[in-house]
């Protein structure tokens, strides 16, 4: 593993994340910035779920993410309860550009508060910042876009203000990002390993080595498993190391 | 065998039409023959075993041309009556069953019987082990329109032999030109008495006869087989296109994106050529497409991976899309011309995943490939609403297309969502919830060590197997493997996708042992998949044995270890689980369901919710399951099809989906129209119960049909069924509130309901107390045209309303009854004191309705008109109906009389009124029925008067404080003033009520009255018996004081607008002025009824439809004459 450059031995602990939300709001997308820190426009939707792993160095000890990245189509909701079965934590996702779409990120949170593990901490993520308003230029041009991607006139349709208030009113970690441009996706998941309560981590798992990732959907995909092909300043390391 | 005979010709002649509908409703649940019989031969589900007989069927030996191997002996034996079989003398022999379908006929080694007389374990014998041959075995399935001749063949003995030439025979080649070879003739030699053969011999014979219009449509479908075209010519001459033989120059069939982006696979390595020649040796001599007859070889081609070209025709030949293509060759064409242009939400998810649907193949980064994809997709989408779009259905589309045109592959799709995946791809994903808990019990039987392991460490075996099943492997192993596994899972069926997941365990087994997390699980399948090509033995010295690659093995380990897990083993399997998974995915869906019914939803407890949840999917689910059932019966008697339930539990996945509608698999809809919510109503509210049950038991009960008649026109004209169209629960009323609350509900105007709705409809009324919310609510329902008015019309229908409400007893008057009461009061005294209470209210509405026009407000700001509506009132105060309470009301409402002044008159003249169905009533009923409702001086309430006049009277009070609220009996306990005893669900059989005017009820013994209705949930109670009978006629009673009160008014109006001269006699007219009053009325009678014909409105049981007095019934009580002769003081 070639992040396991961490100066001293420190306690490392795995925590299992589900990934919820509509479909195509880019929860896949979200994983694979954070993992491989890349952006893929053409994905095989999520069958069922992926499953895929990253580390996050804290100050005081690793987190090693096991990810269950789900499958958005409405219809997949019932096999939510399998895959958030005993998630420490939890990202919702939304479009900001898809009002309808945090409406269901709320019905996922109200799901999770009341059937996932208790303390369960829960990130709302709003998702696609690039194609609203205000972000970096460089990232404007870009045509290759499918389903994480979106129609020209899309614009912000749901403020941060709104999504800010329901989050602080169910106590949620709240994050605007873009899968695209990678703003803010180290950032939520590593201040989701900072809001594990210490107390309920557990130890390394033996067997899968860091850094395992394996797509149970995608026999072949190979692009997912080469972490190498993180560039030096690999954002999630960096985000992590604050 | 004479009397099997006798029995078999007897049971032909017992119709199935007349048997009755409960022996099919019982056995719904499990598949009929028919359903088994096109299982077996993977036939479309309009063909009916007809009939079937055993049968030899011979075909010569195979020419000693190239093939290496003579067919195995495992299934053949050589015949042991050495008859005369043509030029050979010899050939291969099987013995099996010959079935005979309107349009097929079939033959099979495996022995199975679709006969009547057969039992279970025959008919499905073909679920059992089938040795790589899927479950049609050995033999033909052969369109009868693809049977060219059918000879009698001169035997020695009196044995029937026919010999069959398919039309393949006589394709384009001659002598001297060499067209597709002729497949041999089939010979049948059949065994059985000389009536079963005949028998079949004119079945065939009539089939054949309809087979022959089929034939141009079955050419059609046949040429875009692959195999036409492959077929024209020696394997090693030249192509067939370049031949310039001047017969037809044959067009090359669409064989998939891969002819154009090639195929997966490196051909050379799949030894796709050497293939192609043992098909094409094979096909030379047992036929192709629709005539093509499977011998051992055939199975064992299909084994070693099909090759390319011919590779998508086999699978719709094995799957039996072929048939399906068959039946209804235009469907795919038809389905997208028809919906062009058409936009739903499965188009909006079928778009999103268009571009990642097998990305890496080049056909689908070309717009050719993206446009077949979208348009197979979209089309079944179309033809099977329910289901839509599912993801993982792309990818598994995408790789039909590889090999198959996109017809073709549209009707694969559809057997493959509708009968070999069952459930997959529905809304809720049942199938494939389904089908992990059988894996994971397989795996738990067969595995045990492992399973162990997995749920020792928590590994949760599904989240890694359900991607394999639902997208058939496709998106987990390479593709060149899936599709050897697809080859093989159309041929035999979806065992095959749980041998091969089997397998995958078991062979890495070891590793396995040693993940403990889901992480390194998945980690150790992943890495397996990516070495499928790789050698299992790569150190073996034996050079045979390093070439055998991880998949071979894997296959062994399926087909050979795995060999015992059949369709059987699966179908018991999943019945056995079927149930628990259901109720998995109801409860998920209802906790889901409840939880997101919007902000007025959380005025209802969860209790309440979760019971309003259960009601309305209980309601959707069994009027659903009656229609079928109903449907059932009429095809039945209209088709007389001889498609028979039977006892079978061979829990082979039935298609007529008779469970359609539940929640757990996908219920189809999820929205009540207006009978439905009646329905709804009735289990949920006294009130919404009819008066006049049209069951069977009423009807055959003269006198309870007479009394029904009298006073709901509700009453279904057409004779009583036998299975009720409202079930077992209690039959709902209609009346014109309902309609007002439905449409009040209904606020999309979609003339439908989602649970929703009713949800946020009773939200306001159940959701805490708040009469001034109930009273606004009550208003705006009458409100037509929202306007803040309720003309004299809506007036009246409002106290028809709370009658109709009120009927069986007013619930929760807590301001009238002291206290709840205590055990230790009689039930005498208790029925005492409500009916005083229901007497009460009574009058309350009547006083209502007095009062109502005393303070209503002039549509012009004319005296007169004002004073015509004091004039009413008084008129109505004469009647004295009202007793006790008014003073105390009148003082009040002299108190906020003032309160009237402030409301603004209307400028609006003599707007026509509409009622709750939109329709404008004429004005010319108005003045025809009564000259008093001229609608040149109409008046109207407002609200702030409808709630002064509410607020006026306590009995009404109560009733919108509680009694309103408490009639909707919910999961909770009614508000607290309520008084209300057991709450009457869906028996119907404890109505507390009783109605005013009788001053005691002596005889409340059971039995004790005579004469009365058939009870709410006739059928169940049976007429005259008991308490409720006779409560029933109360209530008809205290229908009749409203009409009575609607008739008053009507003529204290008619003497109004005679003059105000004549009031001074007023006591007397009202004395002796019933026969004149009837008749004006009947005479009004007729012109409201043609008024209702002109608006087209039908069936509206209004009091105001109703004959005014009715005749005494026949034995009628004691009481009840007490009570007719109390309204003509």
């Amino acid at each position: 593993m070639t992040d396991s450059t961490a100066s001293a031995p420190k306690p490392s602990s795995s925590v299992k994340l589900v990934l919820l939300g509509e479909a195509a709001v880019g929860k896949s997308s979200l994983v694979l910035r954070f993992v491989n820190n890349d952006f893929q426009p053409n994905k095989e939707p999520t069958i069922g779920a992926a499953f895929l792993t990253q580390k996050c160095q804290l100050p005081s000890r690793t987190i090693k993410f096991e990810i269950w990245d789900t499958a958005g189509q409405e219809r997949f909701a019932s096999l939510a309860p399998m895959y958030y079965r005993n998630a420490q934590s939890a990202l919702v996702v939304y479009d900001m550009t898809k009002p309808s779409s945090l409406v269901k990120a709320k019905h996922w949170v109200a799901e999770l508060q009341r059937q996932a593990s208790p303390g369960i901490v829960i990130a709302l993520v709003g998702n696609k910042l690039d194609l609203c308003d205000d972000d970096d230029p460089e990232d404007e041009a870009q045509d290759g876009e499918n389903a994480e991607g979106h129609e020209e006139e899309a614009v912000r349709k749901v403020s941060t203000a709104e999504a800010k208030a329901y989050a602080e009113e169910e106590s949620l970690l709240f994050y605007e990002t873009s899968a695209k441009t990678g703003h803010n996706v180290s950032e939520v998941f590593t201040a989701i390993a900072n809001a594990i309560p210490e107390t309920s981590l557990k130890g390394p798992r033996t067997g899968a080595g860091g850094g395992t990732q394996a797509a149970i959907s995608g026999g072949q995909d190979t692009s997912r498993v080469n972490l190498n092909a993180r560039g030096a300043d690999g954002a999630a390391k960096e985000g992590c190391a604050c | 065998m004479f009397l099997s005979n006798l029995v078999q010709k007897a049971q032909q002649y017992i119709d199935p039409a007349v048997l009755p509908a409960s022996l099919v409703t019982a056995t719904t649940t499990k598949p009929s023959k028919s359903v088994l019989f096109q299982q077996q031969f993977h036939l479309p589900s309009n063909q009916n075993p007809l009939y079937e007989i055993t049968a030899e069927l011979t075909l010569p030996t195979r020419k000693a041309s190239s093939s290496k191997s003579p067919s195995s002996k495992q299934q053949q034996r050589w015949g042991p009556n050495d008859w005369d079989k043509g030029a050979d003398g010899k050939g291969t022999h099987y013995v099996g069953q010959l079935h005979l379908s309107e349009q097929y006929l079939c033959f099979s080694t495996v022995n199975s019987s679709f006969v009547s007389t057969a039992s279970t374990s025959a008919s499905s014998a073909f679920t059992g082990r089938t040795h790589g041959t899927g479950t049609a075995g050995n033999g033909f399935t052969l369109p009868l329109c693809a049977v060219r001749r059918v000879e009698r063949l001169h035997t020695q003995s009196y044995m029937f032999a026919l010999s069959i030439t398919t039309w393949n025979g006589f394709d384009p080649g001659t002598d001297t030109k060499p067209g597709a070879p002729a497949p041999p003739k089939l010979t049948i030699q059949l065994e059985g008495s000389r009536q079963q053969c005949e028998r079949f011999c004119d079945g065939l014979k009539r089939g054949l006869r309809q087979g022959i219009r089929e034939v141009e449509n079955m050419r059609a479908v046949a040429a875009e087989c692959y195999s036409e075209y492959f077929m024209y010519s020696d394997f090693d001459g030249p192509s067939p296109t370049t031949k310039a033989d001047g017969v037809t120059p044959r067009h090359l069939p669409d064989t998939g994106l891969g002819s154009i982006f090639k195929y997966p696979g490196n051909s050379r390595k799949l030894r796709d050529r050497s293939k192609m020649r043992l098909w094409h040796e094979y096909m030379r001599e047992n036929g192709r497409n629709t005539t093509l007859v499977r011998q051992p070889d055939f199975h064992r081609l299909i084994r070693v991976g099909l090759p390319n070209l011919l590779r998508g025709e086999m699978w719709e030949l094995t799957s039996g899309s072929l048939y399906l293509r068959l039946q209804k060759p235009k469907l795919y064409g038809e389905t997208l011309k028809k919906h062009e242009g058409e936009e739903s939400l499965a188009i909006d998810e079928i778009e999103k995943d268009l571009n990642r649907s097998l990305p890496e193949y080049a056909g689908f980064q070309s717009e050719d490939g993206i446009g077949r994809l979208r348009r197979v997709l979209t089309a079944y989408s179309w033809t099977n609403v329910d289901v839509g779009y599912c993801q993982a259905m792309n990818i598994v589309v995408a790789a039909l297309l590889i090999y198959l045109s996109e017809t073709q592959a549209f009707y694969v799709l559809s057997i493959l969502c509708d009968r070999l995946l069952p459930g997959y791809y529905s809304t809720t994903m049942y199938g494939t919830l389904l089908d992990q808990k059988v894996f994971e019990s397989l795996v738990e039987k067969t595995m045990p060590v492992l399973w162990e392991h997995l749920s020792g460490n928590d590994v949760q075996l599904s989240v890694v197997s359900l991607p394999w099943f639902l997208s058939l492997y496709i998106n987990s192993m390479p593709l060149i493997f899936a599709f050897r596994v697809l080859d093989v899972f159309f041929l035999e069926g979806p065992k095959v996708l749980f041998q091969v997941g089997l397998a995958i365990l078991r062979v890495n087994g070891e590793e396995l042992l040693d993940a403990t997390d889901d992480g390194a699980f998945i980690s150790v399948l992943k890495s397996y998949f990516a070495r499928l090509g790789e050698s299992a033995h790569p150190k073996s010295e034996n050079p045979k044995h390093r070439a055998i690659t991880n998949f071979q093995a894997l296959m062994v380990v399926a087909f050979k270890e795995f060999d015992g897990i059949t369709q059987h083993t699966i179908s018991e399997q999943r019945s056995k689980h079927k149930a628990a998974v259901l109720e998995n995915i109801e409860s998920f869906a209802k906790r889901t369901s409840i939880r997101n019914l919007g902000p007025e939803s959380k005025k209802l407890s969860t209790n309440d919710l979760g019971f309003l949840y259960d009601r309305f999917y209980t309601i959707l689910y069994e009027r659903q399951q009656r229609a079928q059932v109903l449907q059932a019966d009429e095809d039945r008697k209209r088709k007389a099809s001889r498609q028979r339930a039977t006892e079978i539990v061979t829990g082979v996945h039935g298609n007529g989906a008779p469970e359609m509608g539940r929640v757990g698999l996908g219920p189809s809809t999820t929205e009540m129209d207006y009978d439905a919510f009646r329905e709804f109503l009735a289990g949920v509210a006294k009130w919404a119960v009819t008066d006049s049950p049209s069951s069977p038991t009423s009807a055959n009960d003269p006198s309870a049909h007479k009394s029904a008649n009298g006073y709901f026109h509700t009453l279904r004209a057409k004779p009583s069924q036998p299975s009720s169209p409202w079930g077992i629960g209690p039959e709902p009323a209609e009346h014109e509130f309902l309609r007002r609350l439905f449409k009040r509900w209904d606020k999309e105007v979609k003339s439908s309901l989602t649970l929703q709705d009713v949800v946020a409809g009773l939200a306001p009324i159940k959701g805490g107390r708040d009469i001034m919310g109930n009273i606004s609510y009550f208003f705006e329902l009458y409100d037509n045209d929202n306007d803040g008015k309720v003309d004299r019309e809506g007036i009246l229908r409002m106290s028809e309303a709370l009658l109709f409400l009120s009927r069986r007893g007013v619930e929760g008057g807590g301001l009238l009854s002291p206290s709840p009461s205590s055990a230790s009061i009689s039930e005498h005294e208790e029925g005492k004191r409500r009916e005083t209470k229901d007497e009460q209210f009574l009058s309350a509405v009547s006083s209502f309705i007095r009062r109502c026009f005393e303070y209503a407000d002039p549509d012009h700001a004319s005296r007169k008109a004002e004073m015509e509506a004091n004039g009413v009132a008084q008129q109505v105060d004469l009647l004295g109906l009202s007793n006790g309470d008014e003073s105390a009301g009148s003082d009040q409402l002299a108190a906020s009389s003032s309160s009237t002044g402030d409301v603004k008159d209307d400028s609006v003249l003599s707007r026509p009124s509409t009622n709750a169905f939109g329709q404008v009533q004429t004005k010319a009923r108005h003045v025809a029925a009564n000259a008093a409702l001229d609608p040149s001086s109409p008046v109207h309430i407002t609200l702030p008067t409808f709630r002064m006049l509410v607020l006026a009277d306590e009995p009404l009070e109560s009733f919108f404080d509680s009694g309103f609220a408490n009639s909707f009996h919910l999961a909770d306990a009614p508000l607290p003033s309520s008084t209300i005893t057991s709450p009457t669900f869906l028996g119907g059989s404890s109505s507390t009520a009783s109605l005013p005017n009788i001053p005691d009820i002596p005889a409340m013994s059971p039995g004790g009255s005579s004469g009365v209705v058939g009870g709410a949930g006739a059928g169940v109670v049976p007429p005259g018996k008991g308490l409720r009978g006779m409560l029933d006629n109360i209530v008809t009673d205290g229908m009749r004081v409203a009409a009575e009160v609607r008739r008053r008014m009507d003529e204290a109006q008619k003497e109004l607008d005679k003059g105000a001269s004549t009031r001074g006699t007023e006591d007397d007219d009202d004395d002796d002025g019933d026969e004149g009053g009837r008749d004006l009325l009947e005479g009004a009678e007729a012109d409201a009824g043609e008024g209702r014909r002109g608006t087209g409105v039908s069936r509206e049981p209004s009091l105001l439809d109703q004959p005014l007095v009715e005749e005494p019934k026949q034995g009628s009580s004691k009481e009840e004459v007490e009570k007719s002769t109390m309204f003509e003081r």
